[in-house]
């Protein structure tokens, strides 16, 4: 039986028509074959114009509908669900643009209105070949996963759990607190980052319904949204978290020292380490590369000393796999190493430190004790903070970093503030960036404090001294583009303001999770404005600088964003399969595995016993790379079909007879009872 | 270094010497079963082409001829068919190189594996199309005319009245087996006297242990790969003559449609085809079953439409699914009944589309076929060189 | 002499390409009325069956666009159409396809401009070429 086709053709007021003659377009789309009705409509997606639709289908029997409007990504739902309110099911419908690939781009009204009947015809062909597709419902398991500890995962965990639902929130490292627990002041506000993270900290220790897991890595993910398992690798800690108090009396024993990490290699710490007395967990755990006991070595004096007996140097690996429904990255970024960069001199000149460093000088319990004194102890008379080194910069990363001028202002503060009035401090910036609520505000404060801003990213940094000023300091080279002058200013410090990267071994972790990462290495999220939290993996969302470069308030809301989506779908407890995916047809598949290897998301298994691929609809995303490649069509894109693109491209190529006269804005263009002519290549 | 041995050959007759080193196999429990093209109607009944053959009783070996120079099928799909899922002992396959190839593909494609069979390659001189083969076997015994045709095309001399070798054989650059377990040697070697085999694999390597046979003679190996190479070059030669032909003749869309133009869509050419291993064709699917108002839509639009549609679509489509697979052997020429060129066509583009993947079809079991895989960094050109 | 028009067949992923022409078209940046989009998931979902159906059709040429490498939305769709459309270049070339009939290109959803020069560019090259051979052919 033929297909009975209705045809609608918007003017989106007069955004569509009379550009396109919408009315000539649905008298021509009327003409084609299985159409019964051609209709034009001032908004079809307003209640009438939807209305329209239902009424015909019920009225005309209509069982294949046609919208020709805006571009589907904005109103395509809209129509579907029209049709579906009409009791036709919503993939027996297509929608064509005709206005921001039409009528808004090509000034001839002929020109345009003889696309778009091309555009309506490609979509009649394509839409007698659809089917009826239905979306399937699948459970979600309601705990979450959060990845990564830092503040963004410790809040969006402290949410999630607040709701009731479980977490279950793994960190890489021995305790939580991220890059955040390395700060001393936070702009612009400068309150501590220990006095306003570490109630947040000893909340997830206390919460129930958080289950904490550090020194632990995911390793494996499979499943699908609603229904994931991950693999946790938990690393051997050495000490037994149950029979550990924390005393620290280890920390004192031990005789091995290495460079600390936390610290960023100013100070050291011992093979048995905890970051701070107030890390939490607060339990140490022992660097298995240092350790002498773990090296073959005689030691064992943590364990002598201890007065729990919580040493345990028998600890081994473990997995534990987890169920869970949704996931939330929160991995957080890497600072750009500036070893690279030579001309700044970072690792030969000891007064040249990264940000980090430098927030560890200014911490009370780094290894100054606070005190922003040199190597020598000495408290510098000058310093020079070099802006984006890294950021904005088409040699390492071309984002710009967003945190990088506020810390430095807050930098500036605290010299001044703690070295002294009489400091001199020079921040050498290409723009300053203070965007954030109470940001400009604060440079404001900052320039009134006497700090000196020289526009211009310094060339190099120098110990070689051409006057005697310049004995034994640094020299800062540079050009104040300013002035359009180079300068050269001596000083006894310099901090470099690196880049936030993403983490070294991103691409690996976006393996696992089986999401993308965009041009600049961090994830990608679903849409940079109106998808910023979630994924194209279905349950998976991002918080945090794991997305791109972030300062604590957007990470914090971020976060936020991220446990309320991962909460809707948890809260939910269903979630909606769409049909378009892939689908193998086993009578025709031959079992060649090209499929599964071009899968990148392992939905693809191969059937042994019948020999042929089989996809895991739930898993699949339906991009198609298995379509595209199988030779004999077995594998195929629900609502993707070759049938399907092949109608449309018939379509999109049958030559369209179209009117040669102007129509006249304002009426039918059919009125004009134009003489009508073939196009060029049907003449061909 | 490959093991080279000796095979002795008694009554100048290398096709009897060849069937007692098979009959070996299966005596000393070295292989199940044995694979080979063998004369079925030899008992005084009409010469019909030599069919692959799976025999296990050795006495049953007596007509088996893996030598004669005929073709009827590419053996890589049946030894697919012996060796895709459990199997029962192991399999011995005396195949042509061009078969050794495209075998090697079909593995790639887990269309058949490699760990229950062992590959005879062997000297391919080439064979003439089925056509040909019966006029030139006449009322002739089987063995008196291969081994004429082996003394013959020696010399270069293959073709004679009604008969002439095969283009794809002619053109062929790859007459030796390299892949296979066992390669038999014909090349400049007195098959008088001897074959020889080299194993090229360790399998290969450990069945000349075990059958202790004796080393050849270091200048025998040396005068076959002399032979091996001028052999090449000649063919080579032939092949390159044979591509310009065919470019020109395919130039553009509209000589490829001339050149196609006695195509009747039979699909002979792609289920002669070894690598052509879809169980059914996208074109014999319902994508391609047409409703009678497209046919009208079509032939409206220029005003005319050949029928059978879609013969350009098949063949554009044929090359862009297998050329990079396509092993030259000519079994799509051999089956078409219109004698339509396929074999020159699929020859002359798999050349292109493979070197332009630095790939070779058949080469080695573990190069991927190169749309099977994908790098993040390639063919920047594609895309202006921008990647 | 009138202007030769051609009729050009895009296969465009709904995640960059197809949102880029979106977001042309919300910028009114002008674009040649020859290119027709075939709107795809990814390009990696692109066959190189429609790319022949397209030019046998009697496209003039066959524009492809998806998504920067790295930046997929199917993780790596888009390097396998690269690979795709290599093979179609080889194959297509040798029988006196030129070889800007087929073109493959990556336009990031933000990039609109890029999109409709793309359009435009491509247009005239294909207008100086002139029609393709099947746009004059006998389907066979």
């Amino acid at each position: 039986m033929a297909n009975r086709i209705g045809v609608y053709v918007c003017h989106c007021g007069s955004n569509i028509y009379p550009r396109v003659d919408s009315p000539k377009v649905a008298e021509f789309a009327q003409r084609l074959r299985g159409v019964v009705v051609g209709r034009d409509y001032k908004f079809m997606c307003s209640d009438p114009g939807q209305d329209m639709i239902i009424n015909d289908i019920r009225q005309l029997g209509l069982n294949r509908v046609v919208v020709a409007s805006c571009s589907p990504r904005l109103h395509e739902k809209t129509f579907q669900n029209a049709v579906l309110r009409a009791g036709l099911n919503p993939f027996l419908f297509q929608m064509t643009c005709i206005r921001e690939h039409c009528s808004w781009v090509h000034p001839d009204p002929v020109e345009a209105t003889a696309k778009a009947m091309r555009l309506v015809a490609a979509a009649v062909d394509r839409v007698n070949w659809h089917e009826e597709l239905y979306s399937r419902e699948e459970n979600v398991h309601p705990d979450v996963l959060v990845v990564g500890a830092g503040i963004a995962g410790i809040q969006a965990a402290l949410d999630i759990s607040r709701s009731g639902h479980r977490v279950h929130l793994v960190e890489r490292s021995p305790s939580i607190g991220g890059h955040m627990a390395q700060f001393d002041k936070t702009f612009p506000t400068l309150d501590c980052a220990a006095c306003i993270s570490t109630p947040k900290m000893v909340a997830v220790s206390q919460e129930p319904n958080i289950n904490l897991m550090t020194w632990a890595e995911v390793k494996e993910v499979s499943g699908f949204v609603g229904n994931y398992k991950a693999t946790v690798r938990l690393k051997p800690r050495y000490v037994d978290m149950d029979k550990c108090t924390g005393c620290g009396l280890c920390l004192e024993k031990c005789p091995t020292k290495v460079d600390s990490e936390f610290e960023e290699g100013l100070a050291q710490r011992r093979a048995i380490h905890r970051n701070s007395p107030q890390a939490v967990p607060n339990k140490p755990v022992i660097d298995a590369s240092a350790c002498r006991v773990l090296n073959g070595k005689k030691c064992g004096v943590c364990a002598k000393f201890c007065p729990s007996g919580a040493i345990d140097f028998e600890q081994r690996e473990r997995e534990v796999e987890l169920d869970i429904g949704t996931i939330v990255l929160a991995t957080g970024f890497d600072t750009l190493d500036p070893t690279p960069l030579g001309q700044y001199g970072f690792g030969r000149f000891p007064e040249v430190y990264t940000g980090l460093q430098f927030e560890r000088l200014n911490n009370a319990v780094g290894p100054t004790g606070g005190k922003i004194v040199m190597k020598n102890g000495q408290k510098p008379e000058s310093v020079a903070i070099i802006h984006c080194v890294g950021s904005r910069d088409v040699n390492h990363h071309e984002y710009c970093s967003r945190v990088c001028c506020m810390y430095a202002l807050k930098y500036d503060h605290l010299i001044k503030d703690k070295v002294g009035h009489a400091t001199r401090v020079y921040n050498f910036y290409i723009d300053l960036r203070c965007f954030g609520k109470g940001y400009e505000e604060f440079l404001r404060r900052v320039q009134e404090e006497g700090v000196t801003f020289i526009r211009g990213r310094p060339a190099e940094v120098t110990d070689q001294a051409l006057t005697p000023e310049e004995e034994g300091k640094l020299i800062v080279i540079g050009e104040d583009t300013l002035l359009a002058r180079t300068i050269r200013v001596p000083v006894d410090m310099v901090v470099l303001c690196t880049a936030m990267e993403p983490r070294a071994d991103v691409a690996e972790v976006a393996r696992v999770f089986g999401i993308s990462q965009g041009l600049d290495g961090f994830f990608l999220e679903e849409h940079p404005k109106l998808g910023p939290v979630s994924t194209a993996t279905d349950g998976i969302f991002l918080a945090g600088t794991c997305q791109g470069p972030k300062d604590i308030p957007d990470a914090v809301a971020h976060a936020a964003g991220a446990a309320a989506q991962a909460l809707a779908l948890a809260a939910r407890g269903k979630v909606t399969i769409s049909p378009t995916v892939s689908h193998i047809d086993p009578d025709v598949c031959i079992g060649c595995k090209t499929c599964i290897g071009l899968c990148a998301y392992s939905a693809i298994e191969f059937d042994a016993r019948r020999g042929v691929s089989v996809v895991n609809e739930a898993m699949c995303k339906g991009c198609g790379s298995c379509a595209g490649a199988c030779p004999s069509g077995a594998a195929q894109i629900r609502h993707f079909t070759e049938k399907e693109i092949f109608a449309e491209l018939d379509g999109l190529l049958a030559p369209v007879r179209i009117p040669v006269t102007e129509p006249e804005p304002g009426t039918a263009g059919a009125a004009n009872g134009a003489e009508e002519t073939e196009t060029a290549e049907a003449q061909a | 270094m490959a093991t080279t041995v000796s095979l002795e050959v008694r009554d100048a007759n290398p096709t009897k010497a060849l069937r007692e080193f098979l009959a070996r196999l299966l005596t000393e429990g070295l292989a199940g079963g044995v694979l080979a093209g063998k004369h079925l109607s030899a008992n005084g009944g009409p010469q019909g082409a030599v069919m692959p053959t799976l025999v296990t009783d050795p006495a049953l070996l007596e007509t088996t001829d893996p030598l004669a120079p005929s073709f009827p099928l590419n053996a890589a799909r049946l030894v697919s068919r012996l060796t895709r899922g459990e199997g029962e002992g192991s399999l011995a396959a005396v195949l042509r190189p061009c078969e050794v190839r495209a075998f090697t593909e079909l593995v790639k494609l887990n269309q058949g594996a490699m760990d229950n069979v062992i590959l005879i390659g062997f000297d391919c001189y080439g064979a003439y199309p089925n056509a040909d083969y019966p006029r030139f076997i006449a009322s002739r015994a089987p063995d008196e005319a291969t081994l004429a045709f082996l003394a013959a095309a020696s010399k270069g001399l293959t073709d004679g009245e009604g008969y002439t070798l095969a283009r794809a054989c002619k053109a062929c650059e790859h007459p030796a087996a390299g892949g296979a377990d066992l390669n038999i040697g014909l090349f400049g070697v007195d098959t008088g006297q001897r074959l020889l085999i080299t194993a090229n694999t360790p399998r290969g390597e450990g069945l000349l242990n075990r059958l202790a046979l004796s080393d050849t003679d270091p200048a025998h190996a040396q005068a076959r790969e002399s032979a091996l190479e001028e052999l090449i070059a000649a063919r080579s030669e032939y092949r390159d003559t044979m591509f310009a032909e065919t470019a020109t003749a395919t130039e553009s869309l509209g000589k490829l449609g001339a050149y196609l133009s006695n195509c009747i869509s039979c699909y002979n050419c792609r289920a002669a085809c070894p690598v052509c291993y879809c169980k059914e064709c996208v074109f014999l699917t319902d994508v391609f079953d047409h409703k009678p108002w497209q046919y009208m839509g079509w032939a409206r639009k220029n005003g005319q439409l050949r029928m059978p549609t879609d013969t350009l679509f098949f063949h554009l489509t044929r090359l862009s699914h297998m050329s990079l697979s396509c092993v030259g052997c000519g079994q799509c020429s051999n089956a078409c009944p219109n004698g339509v060129p396929v074999m020159e066509l699929f020859r002359l583009v798999g050349d292109r589309t493979q070197r332009a993947f630095g790939y070779e079809a058949g080469r080695n079991a573990e190069e991927a076929p190169p749309l099977t895989v994908f790098r993040e960094k390639e063919f920047a050109e594609v895309t202006g060189g921008t990647d | 002499m009138e202007r030769f028009e051609p009729t050009i067949v895009a296969f465009v992923c709904n995640w960059c390409t197809y949102t880029a022409a979106d977001l042309a078209g919300t910028a009114r940046m002008i674009q040649s009325p020859n290119v027709r989009l075939v709107r795809m998931m990814c390009t990696g979902m692109v066959d190189p069956k429609y790319v022949l159906k397209a030019l046998l059709g009697g496209a003039d040429a066959v524009l492809i666009s998806g998504c920067h490498p790295g930046d997929c939305h199917y993780i790596n769709g888009n390097y396998k159409a690269r690979r795709r459309v290599k093979l179609l270049k080889e194959i297509l070339t040798g029988f006196g396809v030129d070889e800007r009939r087929v073109k493959l290109t990556w336009v990031g959803a933000s990039e609109g401009n890029e999109f409709a020069e793309t359009v435009n560019e491509l247009v005239e090259d294909i207008r100086e070429l002139g029609p393709g051979e099947t746009s004059r052919m006998m389907v066979i």
